[in-house]
């Protein structure tokens, strides 16, 4: 019918003129062919125009027939179409044909972008934000610093009384072929800054519960360290990590194996061999240093090595309660201690260099109370780090400490618990010290006092997408032997996620 | 020493392993769990992750799931993104190949039959959207019959020694819908509508032809506004029916307008319990029925 009548309306349209026009019979006949050819090729495309909406509509109204056979296509996750559609598989109509067949941009990975801004005050003038990462240990830290020390330029900006953006992380991650997965990870400060925070490609297809991960990324040590800030329930991290680990934690590029027996209960073996460019724990001084305190050069990677397990009992679907156990060892760690005499303006240097050890404990319980949006849920979770670091003297301007041994030990622990009390809202509490053991040991011996401080926050996730925060801290910080520094603080952050849904992982 | 560990080792490996069935299966939800005991019965080995009033979308991962989905040689999920925010992830940990994505050894219910609500606009502004469909394929006894003649397949691909039992578990439990049908039908003919708390049983609606008054939610996944209730309190002022809401949604909206208009507000899980077969998915139909029928 729609057919016809299309032919029709083509014919005459295209007959008008020429009728009109006092042609030649060799023109009307060769126009005559000239409108046959042609509509027979019109006619020809609306068949085929026909027969693909048949089909199309035979598909979507009987999907059963096609799912049972084709069930190996069926298996693939539904997911939902990207914003930008991928251009037609199938040849397009509209376009006259003049369109390249492409799969357009469905190849692209899933993409989130996570904004982290906040409001901050403390109560000395905004130097809070830094001081805590500064809590004084006898060893590394950035207690002692170099006049210049650029150590902490590429922290996640600096925080300022008043208004701070923190970062803007961008994730990309997808299936790569059938051997593996991969992911990156951007973290753009408010300066301008990008920092590459995670890039790796891990296996899909090994057996026997083995998996592989190679690239940069955040180690398994411990609980809270593969977390990216915005996975934190605090907005800053916890001391113990802060101050033996800095502001990224245990991150890293190298490779990482893990295992999954198949044992009763689940439980995780992993082991990384990483290049030992960490900030503190596994840090060397640079080249020129190095020369001057006759500390050696930097060996060849991987210096740092890591174990960890983690065992997590089944105990039903309200609870979840998971140990683990986690050990780090730096081959060649490097620090350079300055210090002045009273009455005289010479910095004094010792150039110290040896191999520094991590130990970590961590314990994670979840309760989910199946309320409505959270209502019900706890979260507790503690961790406790322990690093021992094992330095010799390499140059100092006392000759006679040249050659003698200090062990430097500084631990840190936090436990801190997260409540639902209503729908989508949640409050949190939590304690966090560094330096329950401060000390030196060896050919010197001094002990140091502890930093702790008290947090407490309150979180309103709107949606699965953004959560609003405040969060208010009473800080108790060593900040030279004898002279704490104690001081509130408070933090208004926002947290907003676009695009790919985000994964609850445990 | 060692050598004893290695046999402690040993035997705790013989002992996770143990299982006289020809299929480990893991299904996401009660329902999934249901179909599975239905088409495979003791052929199959299950575990089902989440209890019938958990909130499917919302879940966290486990150690324990992750446990299980190492050697499940099939993972059941409702699929459709219902679980996006745990099961991906689970699956990635769980370093088992043969579930996959794409492999023989994942199933989703909702890509073998065609689902409501789909194509919509990709815009947040608009809730906690799924553009690719409603996902809650499971409320639907007849498309749950075409999943389980599909799963039979799957099932009958990865153990082809089962393959007639499978198959006759589909057939038995699409005969058993067939003859639910014609009650169900007859017992909701003059059923005069439901508001539910979020568009997730709107299969079951769809299939016997009730009309979905309203939701209490506004758009997905964000509690409704007191005039956002006021609203729907007047549009729906003066009809009748009943509002239904799941064990996990937020009970206070829903019994403000049950008050408001003079109807009744029931809370009612949409899965089965959790050790329910064919039969408990059933009468876990049965119980909504009577339920929407009940809506005066």
């Amino acid at each position: 019918m729609q057919k016809t009548a299309l032919a029709a309306a083509i014919a005459s349209a295209l007959l008008a003129p020429a009728t009109s026009i006092a042609a030649t019979d060799p023109e009307i006949a060769e126009l005559k062919a000239m409108l046959s050819a042609m509509k027979q090729d019109y006619e020809q495309r609306i068949q085929s125009l026909e027969r693909r909406l048949a089909e199309a509509e035979r598909t979507a109204s009987a999907p059963q027939e096609s799912t049972w056979t084709a069930d190996e296509a069926a298996s693939k996750p539904m997911t939902a179409p990207s914003a930008s559609q991928p251009v037609a598989s199938t040849p397009s109509t509209t376009g006259g044909g003049f369109g390249a067949l492409t799969s357009g941009s469905a190849f692209n990975p899933q993409i989130s972008v996570i904004l982290d801004g906040n409001y901050y005050h403390d109560g000395i003038d905004g130097a809070g934000a830094a001081l805590v990462g500064e809590a004084l240990q006898p060893s590394g830290g950035h207690a002692h610093a170099h006049g210049d020390e650029t150590e902490h330029a590429h922290g996640h900006g600096t925080t300022e009384n008043g208004f701070n953006f923190r970062e803007a992380e961008i994730a990309f991650s997808a299936t790569v072929d059938p051997y593996f997965d991969a992911a990156a990870y951007l973290a753009v400060t408010d300066d301008g800054d990008v920092h590459l925070e995670e890039a790796w490609m891990q296996t899909r297809n090994l057996p026997q519960g083995l998996r592989v991960k190679a690239g940069k990324f955040l180690s398994d040590f411990g609980y809270i360290n593969k977390q990216h800030p915005h996975q934190w329930d605090f907005v800053d991290q916890n001391l113990a990590y802060l101050n033996l680990l800095g502001d990224h934690g245990l991150q890293d590029t190298g490779i990482q194996l893990t295992w999954l027996p198949p044992l009763p209960v689940y439980t995780l073996l992993g082991v990384e061999a990483l290049q030992g460019d960490q900030e503190l724990f596994g840090t060397t001084v640079d080249d020129a240093e190095q020369a001057e305190l006759s500390l050696g050069d930097t060996r060849d990677g991987p210096r740092l090595w890591t174990a960890f397990a983690k065992v997590a009992p089944d105990l039903g679907q309200n609870h979840a309660l998971q140990f683990g156990l986690s050990y780090a060892h730096n081959s060649q760690h490097q620090e350079v201690h300055s210090h002045t005499h009273e009455g005289e303006d010479e910095v004094h240097e010792n150039g110290l260099a040896g191999d520094a050890d991590l130990w970590g404990l961590d314990v994670v319980y979840k309760y989910d109370g199946a309320g409505p949006d959270g209502q019900g849920d706890v979260k507790f979770q503690t961790e406790y780090l322990r690093a021992i670091k094992d330095l010799d003297v390499h140059s100092s301007p006392h000759e006679e400490i040249v050659g003698s041994n200090r062990t430097f030990t500084t631990d840190g622990l936090y436990a801190q618990a997260v409540y639902g009390f209503a729908p989508k809202w949640t409050v949190g509490l939590r304690y966090d010290v560094l330096g329950l053991t401060n000390e030196v040991s060896g050919d010197g011996d001094a002990s140091y006092g502890s930093s702790d401080r008290w947090t407490l926050n309150l979180t309103w996730s709107l949606s699965e997408f953004s959560q609003l925060r405040a969060q208010y801290a009473r800080n108790d910080i060593l900040v030279a032997e004898n002279e704490r520094e104690r001081f509130d603080a408070f933090y208004l952050q926002f947290l907003v996620s676009l695009g790919s849904h985000g994964a609850h992982s445990f | 020493m060692l050598k004893r560990l290695s046999f402690v080792l040993m035997s705790l490996i013989c002992l996770g392993n143990a299982s006289a069935a020809s299929l480990d299966v893991v299904a996401t939800s009660p329902s999934m769990g249901a179909l599975v005991r239905a088409v495979a019965g003791d052929r199959a080995a299950l575990r089902v992750l989440a209890g019938p009033d958990r909130d499917l979308h919302q879940l966290q991962v486990k150690p324990s799931m992750i446990r299980a989905l190492r050697s499940a040689d099939l993972v059941v999920a409702i699929g459709a993104e219902l679980e996006i925010g745990w099961l991906p992830p689970a699956i990635a940990s769980a370093a088992n190949p043969s579930i996959q994505p794409g492999r023989a050894g994942y199933f989703e219910a909702a890509a073998q039959v065609p689902l409501l609500d789909a194509g919509g606009p990709a815009d947040r502004a608009l809730g906690d959207v799924h553009p690719v469909g409603n996902p809650h394929v499971d409320m639907d006894p007849a498309r749950m019959t075409t999943i389980a003649r599909a799963l039979a397949e799957r099932m009958a691909q990865l153990d082809p020694g089962g393959a007639a039992a499978y198959r006759r578990g589909a057939e038995s439990f699409a005969s058993a819908v067939e003859q639910r049908l014609p009650g169900w039908r007859a017992r909701l003919a003059n059923a005069h509508g439901v508001v539910l708390y979020h568009r997730d049983a709107i299969y079951l609606l769809e299939r016997f032809g009730v009309p979905l008054l309203g939701t209490i939610e506004a758009v997905p996944g964000v509690p409704p506004s007191g005039r956002y209730l006021s609203e729907l309190t007047a549009k729906l002022s003066g009809k009748d029916g009943v509002i239904i809401y799941a064990p996990y949604q937020a009970p206070k909206a829903a019994n403000k307008l049950a008050r408001d208009l003079g109807w009744q507000a029931v809370r009612l899980s949409l899965e089965p319990p959790l050790k329910a077969d064919g039969n408990g998915y059933l009468a876990h139909l049965d119980a909504w029925v009577e339920t929407i029928a009940s809506g005066r």
